[in-house]
């Protein structure tokens, strides 16, 4: 939702200066209300409403085959003892701060080069955007798992290079670093972010800083960066929730298992494993429920935390 | 200008609209769909005792399986359709992986299947929490007369018959004489042969054959194979009340000699190890001819087979004759349940029935179920059996003198225990774990899963 608003809100901001809302509008603003209504309906029933049953159930000991009995607050402190779940925690929590990061680096990289306005960029662009699209889609993690299997592309590329390489998604040292690298791959979104915010930085403060004999880097750093300040929050909050959630590539991946030795075990995945194979649907709530107050708090902290670094040049 | 983007964006509102309230309109097509369901369950329930048999019904059916499963069961079940005209089935099928997240999640929305293929792992699951519904009621609809009363026994607890043996199965080894013969090496005699054999002969393959071919695939993925290991013992995977019937140390020595293959190079690397196990049958060491020996289910013979592209020789488990007594069982290939909610049972009976005790249905499945259980059917078809399949069956019947007795039920929670057995093998076969701590583990984990 903010991403919209962000975007907007620097469109409006373009050469023509502030837009203002014409009387005509409140009259779209009633058949946007109509037109929307169904999509209020569906967040209700589809998303709202599954989210108070399943706070219901984790209060209970609900599985699947039977009607829930009330257990109060069984399912949270058996977490504390779960050395499983522990291991999951770690698992995304390495996930999340290892590859959001080089994501959002690899994302800035190519909506830089991007940006110097190279012939045929229009394909460029959508060139890079590609992985985001496929990156989370179960074909691209059966892929993923033959690239990096034993006799896969990386390996014949080491043979190559007289390197004897490994099953690297079968190895629990390794596995985890694979799927890192796949989220790296669908820098795609965040690329097309930072390219609108990169055209939103004016051209004379460039100029400026050149006839003040500023180098490259310099500006780099003491104009794009700061400028950019604002984009680069929003790319982490929505880029770190989002990694939070992955789900797809670990279940393809690692055949639904989390494996090998619990190595690519996400919470997502250990929560489904859970909720569905262990039939442990309460325990599986009340561990959607820490996500939330997970994520929520991790959030809270990037805004806190935002004060500090991110500028807004209004 | 603004006047034209206003326009674009209506129009794309207009389409999400669109697509919005098509999702709504399903939302509550769906809704419509339950509600309606669970009135007919009600007056299913009630219209029990005078059922109609030419009454029209529409029973759901469900199983898992390979591509070759579900096109040899929709022939049987068109048939089925032909013969019984007031009955429609609709086939609800998926692969081994997704089966039991989508049986659960079908059960809880109040949709279960009504004949519902169910596994020994499970059953006990599905049964006490009231899924189930008790064959005996429908005897006189489901014939069991030629079925052999151990094998009936397997889908039976204190209160009732959960489910019907569809066939049989044995625990075994596959192995390929090209390779033994390549690597000089002689195929053991698998009524003498020990551990320590199993162990020296498989590093010998590997030794003998060129890099990439092994003499074995690990076997510590699985428990059943425990469950054998165990009972040779005198232990057991799983007592008569549920409870763990083995120590430590003899899931230690398993383990211990998994390791032991592994160092002498008898078995892949761990992680070539990992990689063969996500792959199944197919691309295992034996089905893609470069491996000697791996443990496997005997209806499981054909699809490896296949895929190696060579005749393949079953193998008893070593060490059958080296302890207190055999270790393998017959195993109940899978089970015919029925849903305690279906609408119409006895259509559903008269399906489990059809699948049992038809000739006509074993002719088109053959041991695709495991060796079919019907021991009448079994015979009439088994001029029909292909090479494979008739081999399969004399190895079955040279076993039944050699196996002592059959598994009781496994714990509710049963089911959680393959992928336990799955990740510990990984832990241990990466020397993250000793055998002894992936023992302790193992049965700490167990017997919280288990309730035990």
């Amino acid at each position: 939702m903010s991403a919209l608003g962000e975007l907007a809100t620097l469109r409006r901001k373009g050469p023509k200066g502030k837009v203002t809302m014409a009387p005509s509008e409140r009259g779209d603003n009633k058949a946007a209300i109509f037109f929307l209504a169904p999509w209020f309906v569906g967040l209700g029933l589809i998303t709202i409403g599954p989210m108070v049953a399943s706070l219901f159930l984790s209060f209970t000991d609900y599985s699947l085959l039977q009607p829930p009995n009330w257990i109060a607050l069984e399912n949270y402190e058996r977490m504390i003892s779960d050395v499983r779940l522990h291991n999951s925690l770690r698992v995304t929590f390495t996930y999340v701060f290892v590859s959001v990061p080089l994501q959002l680096a690899a994302a800035l990289a190519l909506a830089l080069f991007l940006d110097r306005g190279l012939r045929g960029l229009a394909l460029y662009r959508s060139v890079f955007y590609l992985p985001s699209l496929l990156g989370g889609s179960v074909a691209i993690a059966i892929l993923w798992r033959q690239i990096f299997g034993t006799n896969g592309l990386i390996n014949q590329v080491l043979a190559f290079f007289g390197i004897q390489g490994q099953g690297w998604v079968s190895h629990p040292d390794y596995a985890l670093g694979t799927l890192m690298i796949l989220n790296v791959w669908t820098f795609g979104a965040p690329m097309i972010i930072f390219l609108a915010g990169l055209r939103q930085i004016p051209e004379m403060y460039y100029e400026a800083a050149s006839i003040d004999g500023a180098g490259r880097i310099r500006q780099f750093m003491n104009i794009t960066i700061p400028l950019l300040t604002p984009i680069i929050f929003f790319n982490l909050v929505l880029q770190v929730i989002g990694a939070f959630q992955a789900f797809t590539q670990a279940f393809v991946v690692s055949g639904g298992t989390g494996g090998p030795a619990d190595s690519t075990m996400f919470y997502t995945l250990y929560l489904y494993q859970r909720g569905f194979t262990a039939l442990d649907m309460g325990y599986a709530s009340a561990m959607a429920w820490l996500l939330v107050v997970i994520v929520a708090g991790l959030t809270a902290v990037n805004f806190l935390l935002s004060k500090y670094w991110v500028f807004y040049n209004d | 200008m603004s006047h034209l983007t206003r326009t674009k964006t209506s129009r794309r509102g207009f389409r999400l609209a669109a697509v919005a309230m098509a999702a709504g309109l399903a939302l509550t097509a769906c809704a419509g769909g339950d509600d309606g369901t669970g009135t007919d369950a009600d007056a299913g329930d009630g219209g029990v005792a005078t059922a109609d048999p030419d009454a029209e019904a529409t029973i759901k059916f469900s199983w898992w399986g390979s591509d070759t499963r579900h096109e040899l069961t929709q022939q049987v079940i068109d048939n089925f359709m032909v013969k019984h005209p007031n009955i429609t089935v609709v086939s609800d099928f998926t692969d081994w992986g997704g089966y039991w997240d989508k049986l659960a999640t079908t059960v809880a929305a109040g949709d279960a299947p009504d004949v519902i293929t169910h596994e020994e792992r499970y059953l006990r699951d599905y049964a006490t929490r009231g899924v189930l519904a008790d064959l005996n009621e429908y005897s006189d609809i489901i014939s069991l007369d030629s079925i052999d009363d151990s094998i009936i026994a397997a889908g039976q607890m204190e209160d009732g018959q959960y489910g019907i043996p569809t066939g049989v199965n044995a625990y075994s080894i596959l192995a390929d004489p090209q390779i033994f013969e390549e690597a000089g090496v002689e195929m053991p005699d698998d009524t003498t042969w020990t551990w320590e054999d199993y162990v020296e002969i498989a590093a010998e393959i590997t030794a003998n054959t060129p890099d990439g071919v092994y003499g074995a695939q690990d076997y510590g993925f699985n428990e059943p194979g425990f469950a054998i290991f165990a009972r040779q013992r005198g232990e057991a995977l799983y007592n008569e009340d549920g409870s763990l019937g083995f120590t430590a140390e003899t899931l230690a020595e398993w383990w211990e000699i998994s390791l032991e293959l592994r160092d002498q190079g008898g078995t892949p690397p761990a992680s070539t190890t990992v990689e063969i196990d996500a792959g199944g049958p197919e691309q295992s060491l034996v089905g893609t001819n470069s491996g000697a020996m791996a443990f496997f289910w005997t209806n499981q013979l054909g699809a490896v087979t296949n895929a190696a592209g060579r005749d393949l020789v079953l193998l008893r488990h070593p060490g059958e004759s080296q302890f207190e007594r055999t270790g393998m069982y017959f195993k109940p290939a899978m089970f015919l349940s029925m849903s305690a909610r279906s609408q119409y049972p006895e259509a559903a009976a008269t399906l489990i029935d059809y699948m049992l005790n038809d000739p006509e249905a074993t002719e088109i499945l053959l041991s695709d179920r495991g060796l079919p259980a019907n021991t009448e059917v079994r015979e009439a078809v088994r001029d029909q059996f292909s090479e494979v399949d008739q081999y399969a069956a004399e190895f079955l019947s040279d076993l039944e003198t050699h196996i002592v007795d059959g598994l009781p039920v496994p714990p509710v929670g049963a089911g959680e225990v393959a992928e336990i057995t799955r990740r510990i093998n990984a832990e241990v076969l990466f020397d993250r774990l000793t055998p002894q701590q992936g023992a302790e583990q193992f049965i700490a984990e167990v017997s919280t899963a288990t309730g035990n």
